[in-house]
């Protein structure tokens, strides 16, 4: 076995096993701990927790090729649609004990094991229990952020990132939206929706850097990485 | 003089428009009285440090104070402030939510960063903490659950009720011709045991109901159909019997529950659509509160969505009704009724949803007799099924 960097992509590991496949991982900030019951790995000394493409989104857009990730140790991140927080504890990995992650959830019962699972060990999680839409309600517990990492199944993702944005993201910050076809509108094709969404990014100030499809792991999502100019 | 509030886990801050600290009012320093304080800003309510600021910015000569979040602005407004705006975002906030962690140690409200962090921590944890215990101590969702169990047992006493029947059928099949409803087989299965049972007086005695069926059995020329078993047969099945007629008695405790809690969460709802089909409504919605806010027509369609996603995505007909079908006036009634009934039922749910949730009045008979009457009114302008027309084609499905 043996652990090594992601294409000089911070924070980023991949895993090879004996059986020759190779796994994605982040270094656990908080030993021992599991968040979603994925494998631990010691490797020199350091323990590392598989990412799971199947699980994550942000995994699956590595898989499908992304190649440049602005995230990085001590940065500031504001997390909106955290869920349980899967994906929320390797972006809580990646930018470590200097850095922050604003995890909004709107709904309680998921909130719940957010809390349970990630927010209880890990002090760079600030749970927010609200709703995306309103960003204007939370702004009294969010400070300026670095990047914003939105996976909301919502219509209107796009706009909900511009808002967002222009409360929180500093200048030139960065953001990926995890776009789901199916949520935003039924009836018309992904390329149809996805190509819409990217208008609405763009008119809200935003440059697309690059977008992947997530298939297999995800049907009918893509991600976008994107920046305010 | 324009002044901008800055609201946030260290407390309130004052700043002039070039983004300066002009005063401010700072919480004290627990986490549990950080959180305490927001939790009550954030629901509009006036606090300590609201009337604190006030004063202060009166005393400064601002007449117009700034802020981002409108219920907090209701709070200063509710204050007496009379000039209290809105502008969301504004540049003086996010230039201190740019700073905020240094302001906090600047203003030697935190050590340094990391304890400021930890601050922020624990304030957002028990933020969040407590909204969810409000959210869990909601009784409309105990209700939900209650009727998603009443639905599961339902479907498992017709399972074991349906074993039971194949299961003594093997033995005594006439039986199971002789009733027909569930309980009342088991009831008489128990009772029974053996066929032979049937001759001996004590057993015909108990099973009243059906004495008179019995006795047409035993009189009847020719043997029973069924094979003959051993004991241990029949103590098995009888074993399995009697847990599903404690099923039964489960069964109707939930629902008397379900019937005594919805009257106290949902009284017109329940009185308009009957308690267990109006909590299968407000489990679907996701709660009271959030079955309150649809609009009537996505009440209609509840429990609908499937086919109504079809209908959007292939184009053929939309569906007329959800979970209100199983209302008697919507599935009793001729199909082309159907539509028009559930759309004046939907409409009737929502109002008697948004008074239980909003005011709490009880306006159920009203809403009851206007929508008998517009069901009266339904059934005889519609009275004949529409003539066929010719069918427009339905839109071809896209391919995807």
């Amino acid at each position: 076995m043996k652990v090594k960097l992601y294409e000089g992509m911070e924070g980023v590991y991949v895993v090879e096993l004996e059986d020759g496949s190779s796994r994605l991982a982040t270094r656990n900030l908080v030993p021992s701990i599991k968040v979603y019951g994925e494998p631990l790995i010691r490797y020199e000394g350091v323990e590392f927790r598989v990412w799971d493409a199947y699980r994550s989104k942000l995994a699956a857009a590595f898989m499908k090729g992304l190649k440049t990730s602005p995230l990085r140790e001590g940065l500031k991140v504001l997390y909106l649609g955290a869920a349980s927080g899967t994906t929320c504890s390797h972006v809580s990995d990646i930018v470590g004990h200097k850095g922050r992650v604003y995890g909004v959830e709107f709904s309680p019962r998921v909130m719940r094991e957010f809390l349970e699972r990630v927010v209880k060990y890990r002090k760079n999680v600030m749970p927010i229990l609200a709703d995306a839409r309103l960003p204007a309600e939370y702004a009294h517990m969010v400070e300026e952020v670095d990047i914003i990492y939105q996976d909301v199944a919502q219509p209107y993702q796009s706009k909900i990132l511009v808002d967002n944005a222009d409360f929180y993201l500093k200048r030139g910050g960065w953001a990926f939206l995890a776009i789901k076809a199916r949520s935003i509108d039924v009836t018309k094709e992904p390329s149809e929706v996805y190509r819409r969404e990217l208008e609405v990014l763009k008119n809200g100030g935003f440059e697309i850097v690059h977008v992947v499809h997530l298939e297999p792991y995800d049907v009918d999502h893509a991600m976008i990485l994107t920046r305010r100019v | 003089m324009k002044g901008y509030v800055i609201v946030s886990f260290i407390g309130l801050l004052l700043c002039n428009d070039e983004g300066k600290i002009i005063d401010k009012a700072l919480f004290p320093k627990e986490t549990r009285v950080q959180a305490d304080k927001l939790h009550l800003l954030s629901r509009g309510e006036v606090i300590d440090e609201v009337k604190e600021l006030c004063e202060k910015a009166r005393s400064l000569g601002i007449d117009q104070l700034v802020l981002e979040n409108p219920l907090i602005a209701k709070a200063f407004a509710g204050y007496g402030f009379h000039n209290v705006k809105v502008e969301a975002p504004n540049d003086i906030a996010k230039i201190m939510r740019s700073q905020l962690l240094e302001i906090a140690v600047r203003l030697g409200y935190a050590l340094n960063e990391d304890e400021a962090v930890r601050m922020l921590h624990e304030v957002t944890y028990n933020l969040s903490a407590r909204k969810i215990v409000e959210a869990v101590e909601k009784r409309d969702l105990l209700v939900a659950q209650a009727v998603s169990c009443l639905d599961e047992i339902e479907k498992v006493l017709n399972i074991l009720a349906s074993r039971l029947r194949e299961w003594y059928g093997v033995h005594f099949p006439e039986l199971g011709n002789l009733v027909k409803d569930h309980e009342d087989f088991i009831k008489a299965l128990l009772v029974i045991g053996h066929r032979d049972n049937i001759k001996k007086r004590e057993v015909l005695e108990k099973l009243s109901l059906i004495r008179d069926k019995v006795h047409k059995l035993i009189e009847s020329p020719g043997t029973s159909l069924g094979a003959d078993v051993l004991p241990k047969d029949v103590e098995i099945i009888k074993e399995v019997a009697s847990i599903t007629l404690n099923l039964y008695d489960l069964n109707s405790k939930l629902r008397r529950y379900v019937d005594e809690v919805m009257g106290e969460v949902a009284p017109n709802v329940k009185e308009l659509i009957g308690p267990v089909l109006g909590a299968r409504l407000i489990s679907l919605a996701g709660g009271l509160e959030r079955l309150a806010k649809l609009p009537a027509s996505t009440i209609q369609l509840l429990g609908a969505e499937k086919a109504l996603f079809r209908a959007l995505r292939t184009g053929t007909k939309p569906p007329k009704h959800g979970i209100i079908f199983q209302y008697p006036e919507v599935h009793k009634s001729p199909k082309w009724q159907r539509g028009k009934i559930a759309r004046a039922l939907a409409g009737k749910i929502a109002i008697a949803a948004r008074v239980d949730y909003f005011t709490g009045e009880y306006v159920a008979d009203e809403l009851k007799e206007d929508l008998e009457k517009r069901i009266k009114e339904i059934k005889e302008v519609y009275k004949e099924p529409p003539k066929k027309v010719v069918e427009r084609r339905p839109k071809k499905a896209k391919k995807r």
